[in-house]
């Protein structure tokens, strides 16, 4: 197993706000890792720059041991796809219409598919169960259906590493719970590296491997989730009391706020 | 799976579309206040002129019209459709933007200024026309850039000051102007077919292909950038060479459509939609049909201009302009529906 994705002394700042500072990790082959952290930690733009879209203002990114600014823009999109926040686009493609511009970075001069690109396009639909409704717009599709297609697109795009920015906000439990464990059989079965930005931390104790944890304040903690989240760490990075919780294997965080019904009657920290 | 585009899908769609225009260009030739008979036609050209007075007003006079007409409707038509892809603006236009008006004033400029040289092919019309209709875009384009995400309304007004600015140094240009001048520039200005000689529809009509084939082999492209500039990096595309490129050949063509006929509104904007609706978005295809179909149209509005009034003749951007303002108003309020104007 190889670092697939290397990140040395990672800086990075919008005019006069430090938002990352001195961030080092290494991701290996295959890892499911959650990025957690305050709003305005800087997930977004650790994404960002993971990906291309932002260049560091010091420090450095290896994707696949190559610098990320060495690869093309056609080049870096073979080895990482990226799923945003679903949205509705200006006009009405149909969802195959959407999922095949996964191809996009392996087409010819006029950007026709090939058998190959056609058939990465049906697999990607099926697995993600949007073959269902592989012929409407996505205007008639609900936030949860959207979000599957863009990941469908993500899987067609066939690259070894996953970039999700908080796949599952708006979604009901079904899709939240649909779409992780979509996540995960595309890590085992696939042995795709996935970096999901998340607000939940109960699901990505559940499903990730490792974890980030931003703090608003440019710190950072990195390592198996497991141990990254704790209810002392998760009242220090969103200063949140928390109840923790162990039934099966792994442990479950219950947020107290002051106004919780639970806030006087449970004193915290009991399986921690 | 459902049905996706394929070259082949593509191309018999492209030939039965083409077919359908030559059919629609063949008709238009007959029609007119002079009555042309099939027989007279077939039998070719007279050893002594004037005397098979049909076949010459058919090849010499009607033809060369409903050519020049098809080849302004198809880059019109390809511009609008660029236009809306890299703007992501449904109603993005030549004319609306004030693409046309920049090209328009380049054309004057050169005409009033009465420079005479030409170079491989470039006449100061054209070169001028050119340059305006580039300035127009990148104006455009960062008016675009500011206005960030309320882009719908902000840049249709911004494409209406532009086009208002240049209308007016337009209207100065042309009262300062020999009044010799004055009326031709006028019926030009509000779109007008004219019959030109052979060589100049040659040349036009190859830069203008030329133009819808570099646009073709970015088609793909203008997919994914419909989704933004983000989603198109993620993707692979290099977003500012194509849309550089695009722009480009976006202005090349509105240029060369815009010194040969003036200023035809709407065409890149209702055929574009029209093809969307029947065909849905994807721009592999949607850039060639909507080129033939706008070709069509145009050689259908310009036939009616010839017949509406005839003996006289309307210009042809008022037919378009006629059918396409109403046809704007009904898509802005569809587009604008959800803005809510009494909050």
């Amino acid at each position: 197993m190889n670092s697939i994705i290397e990140v040395e002394n990672l800086n990075f700042s919008y005019s006069t706000r430090t938002i990352l500072k001195d961030l080092s990790f290494n991701v290996m082959q295959g890892t499911f890792l959650a990025i957690a952290g305050p709003n305005g930690a800087g997930k977004t733009t650790l994404l960002n720059l993971l990906c291309g879209l932002l260049r560091p203002k010091a420090g450095s990114i290896k994707i696949d041991a190559a610098y990320v600014e060495s690869y093309s823009i056609k080049n870096l999109a073979q080895k990482v796809a990226v799923v945003r926040q679903e949205f509705v686009p200006v006009f009405d493609f149909t969802v195959t219409e959407v999922v095949s511009m996964a191809r996009a970075p392996y087409l010819g001069t006029f950007g026709f598919e090939t058998k190959a690109d056609k058939k990465f396009v049906k697999e990607s639909l099926e697995v993600t169960d949007t073959a269902q409704f592989a012929t409407r717009s996505l205007k008639e599709l609900s936030g949860g259906e959207r979000q599957l297609v863009f990941i469908a697109r993500a899987l067609a795009q066939n690259t070894p590493i996953l970039l999700l920015d908080e796949p599952t906000s708006f979604l009901d439990l079904k899709h939240q719970v649909g779409i992780y464990d979509l996540l995960k059989s595309a890590q085992i079965e696939k042995g795709k590296t996935i970096l999901a930005v998340t607000h939940d931390i109960n699901l990505a104790i559940q499903y990730c491997d490792q974890a980030l944890l931003l703090g608003a304040d440019n710190s950072y903690r990195y390592g198996h989730a497991e141990g990254i989240f704790s209810s002392q760490q998760i009242e220090k990075v969103f200063g949140v009391r928390t109840f923790t919780g162990k039934v099966g294997l792994k442990k479950f965080f219950l947020p107290l706020g002051k106004f919780a019904k639970d806030n006087k009657t449970i004193s915290g920290e009991s399986a921690d | 799976m459902a049905a996706t585009l394929t070259l082949k899908k593509l191309f018999f769609r492209v030939i039965t579309c083409f077919i359908l225009l030559v059919i629609i260009m063949t008709l238009c030739c007959f029609v007119g206040t002079q009555k042309v008979s099939f027989r007279n036609i077939l039998s070719g050209p007279s050893d002594t002129p004037g005397e098979n007075i049909d076949y010459e007003i058919f090849f010499g006079v009607r033809l060369p019209r409903v050519i020049l007409a098809a080849l302004v409707g198809a880059a019109l038509a390809c511009s609008g459709v660029v236009l809306q892809a890299i703007l992501r603006n449904p109603l993005a236009d030549p004319y609306i933007l004030g693409i046309s008006s920049g090209a328009g004033l380049g054309v004057i400029i050169a005409v009033l200024s009465g420079m005479t040289w030409s170079f491989w092919a470039g006449s100061p019309i054209a070169v001028f026309a050119f340059a305006g209709a580039l300035i127009t875009v990148w104006l455009v384009w960062c008016i675009g850039h500011l206005a960030g995400k309320s882009q719908v309304i902000s840049l249709l007004l911004a494409g209406v000051v532009v086009n208002a600015f240049f209308s007016a140094v337009i209207m100065f240009l042309t009262s300062i102007a020999k009044s010799q001048q004055v009326y031709s520039t006028i019926f030009w200005l509000m779109g007008n077919i004219t019959e030109k000689n052979i060589p100049v529809l040659w040349i036009s009509a190859s830069f203008i292909f030329a133009g819808i084939f570099g646009l073709f082999s970015l088609s793909h492209k203008l997919n994914i950038l419909t989704f933004g500039e983000e989603e198109a990096k993620g993707l692979g595309v290099d977003t500012a060479k194509t849309k550089i490129t695009a722009f480009g050949f976006a202005a090349f063509i509105t240029a060369i459509a815009v010194s040969l006929s003036g200023l035809v509104g709407f065409v890149g904007l209702i055929i574009p939609h029209g093809v969307r609706m029947v065909l849905g978005p994807d721009h592999r295809q949607l850039l060639p049909v909507s080129a033939i179909i706008g070709s069509a149209f145009l050689v259908v509005a310009d036939t009616l201009a010839r017949i509406v009034v005839a003996p006289a003749q309307l210009p042809v951007g008022v037919i378009t302009a006629i059918t396409g303002g109403p046809f704007f108003l009904i898509l802005l309020a569809k587009y604008t529906k959800k803005v809510s104007w009494l909050k």
